[in-house]
């Protein structure tokens, strides 16, 4: 028994992306998911399963539950619920609960979806309003070190110090994705590329990280809707098959704080690919088109380490340059600009790019694909997705 | 330079919380003392603390004093200010002590951020961050 090809995504819907949405997070996950329904071509009553994230409980604000979103939609009842937890490690987990209650027959149509508004909302991570009360904190906030940015960048010092990695490198990535937004008209940055120039003129926020490093602050929601294939046939569009979907902890995680184990980085994506294309039957050569969870451009090669694209320390002489990772390259990666460019919606706006890639859709669409991936947050339990024509 | 304290900020100080088994390292602290948690049984040394050793499943762990001193394993610098109780730029390091091997975060005290690289050797010095708070910071390393 196994998940692959039991499940399918067949509707994405989007929120417009921007920095100011005037509107709540429920308001903004009603009107993704009615999106991804007209786009699937499912009357929005159908839904009997939706999975959401948050950042694991530590923001109760900024939760729109599937209660709220059921009750906007008149859907009658929900036979599965779920939350995945840690932020955007979650995006892909959300597609495997669906694929798994899909597959196990105890629901027919699962909604997975995210809505944020770091831009304009009440919480903005890394602020004194937002601090969670846990004791795992204990180790880090009395000491200033509040911010997302701070943490990734942590270990990204120690990453640029084993491999050699230079802030060129960084900038390399950051106009590659830049690129691909530039000609994607949801993208925040649509139409306004950076050069090298921009990227190194850019405030330093947390040394090693410009702020051309770091991702969008916006509002926005996506949502996708899973089903199985034989119900995919009634439905409107082109499914994308889920292959593979994995999610992995490692030794010693912790929330954005695994600063512990033995090498500090990203293993839990290491583990997470492992399962990742064992299921899919596949290796990294086989992936026509990914989206790696860009949250900082250092996560990208890192990723690549990790999941084995490149071998261990190899990451930023493949992105050096940006010729392999263009859409042009051996490896396409964050074709509608990603985090860093087209908007931060934990990853689930990333999931709706490898489905375009899938439909051939895409504002920078890749030809001829037949493997879409995408990824999950770093630095925390994390998830990844594979996704093909079946 | 040190790091700078803007007291107008001092509610936005964390006060750290501790679950039954880390209270040992944060009553030691308020001693101006950096403990650190190992197994009785088989040795391991655990930080943060954990209620058993992961090692050995043991739960007859003690504490133990450290010397403090260790080298900067990694470390970040701010620039942006995010919580205004810290004036930036500041200093945030990953050290890992000498005598224990297990990592700690941390600021440090009176070193400019263009001095630090990976493997500096420092120690640890207890500053009163709030009038309740005394927390282990770090410097340059002074002698042997």
């Amino acid at each position: 028994m196994t998940l692959k090809n039991k499940s399918c995504i067949v509707g994405i819907g989007s929120t417009e992306f921007t920095r100011n949405s005037g509107r709540s997070e429920i308001q903004m996950a009603v009107e993704a998911a009615l999106a991804a329904c007209e786009d699937a071509g499912l009357a929005p009553e159908k839904i009997d399963g939706m999975v959401h994230f948050g950042t694991s409980g530590q923001a109760v604000m900024e939760i729109a539950t599937e209660t709220d979103v059921a009750r906007c939609l008149n859907i009658p009842n929900l036979h599965y619920f779920a939350e995945a937890p840690w932020g955007g490690g979650a995006c892909c987990a959300t597609v495997m609960h669906a694929a798994m209650a899909v597959a196990a027959g105890v629901a027919k149509y699962v909604l997975c979806y995210r809505a944020l508004k770091p831009a304009s909302g009440q919480v903005r991570y890394g602020r004194p309003s937002s601090m969670p009360l846990d004791s795992h904190w204990s180790y880090s906030l009395p000491f200033g070190f509040a911010s997302p940015t701070s943490w990734v960048a942590m270990f990204t010092t120690r990453w640029m110090h084993e491999t050699g990695a230079t802030h060129d490198d960084l900038a390399d990535l950051a106009m590659v994705c830049r690129d691909n937004a530039v000609v994607n008209p949801r993208a925040i940055f649509y139409g306004r590329p950076i050069t090298r120039e921009d990227y190194y003129k850019s405030p330093m926020l947390c040394y090693p990280f410009r702020m051309h490093d770091t991702c969008l602050e916006n509002d926005g929601a996506t949502a996708v809707i899973v089903t199985t294939p034989e119900r995919a046939r009634d439905l409107k569009q082109k499914p994308a098959y889920i292959s593979g979907v994995a999610m992995a902890t490692a030794d010693d995680s912790y929330c954005m704080m695994s600063f512990y184990r033995e090498k500090i980085g990203i293993p839990e994506t290491a583990w997470m690919g492992k399962d990742l294309f064992r299921m899919a039957e596949m290796t990294p050569e086989d992936v026509d088109v990914c989206q790696f969870y860009d949250a900082f451009t250092s996560l990208v090669p890192m990723q690549m380490e990790a999941l084995g694209f490149v071998e261990e320390g190899g990451g930023a002489a493949f992105v050096r340059g940006g010729d392999r990772i263009r859409p042009s390259g051996e490896l396409p990666i964050n074709t509608s600009g990603g985090m860093l460019s087209e908007a931060y919606i934990h990853g689930m706006n990333l999931i709706a790019e490898a489905v375009r890639q899938i439909r051939g859709t895409s504002s920078t669409q890749i030809p001829d694909v037949e493997v879409s991936m995408s990824t999950g947050g770093l630095g925390v339990p994390t998830s990844g997705l594979i996704l093909t024509q079946g | 330079m040190a790091l700078e304290l803007n007291e107008k900020y001092l509610g936005y100080f964390y006060t750290p919380l501790a679950e039954n088994f880390e209270e040992g390292f944060w009553k030691a602290v308020k001693q101006r003392k950096l403990v650190f948690q190992r197994c009785k049984d088989c040795g391991q040394w655990l930080h943060p603390p954990r209620p058993l050793c992961h090692k050995c499943r043991s739960d007859d762990l003690e504490w133990v004093e450290s010397s403090g001193k260790g080298k900067i394993y990694s470390y970040v610098v701010y620039t942006r200010t995010v919580n205004p109780l810290y004036t930036v730029p500041f200093e945030v390091v990953l050290v890992e002590m000498d005598d224990e091997k297990v990592r700690i975060l941390s600021n440090m005290k009176d070193t400019d951020p263009d001095e630090l690289y990976i493997g500096m050797p420092v120690e640890v010095e207890f500053v009163d961050v709030t009038d309740q708070w005394p927390l282990p910071w770090f410097r340059k390393a002074t002698g042997t």
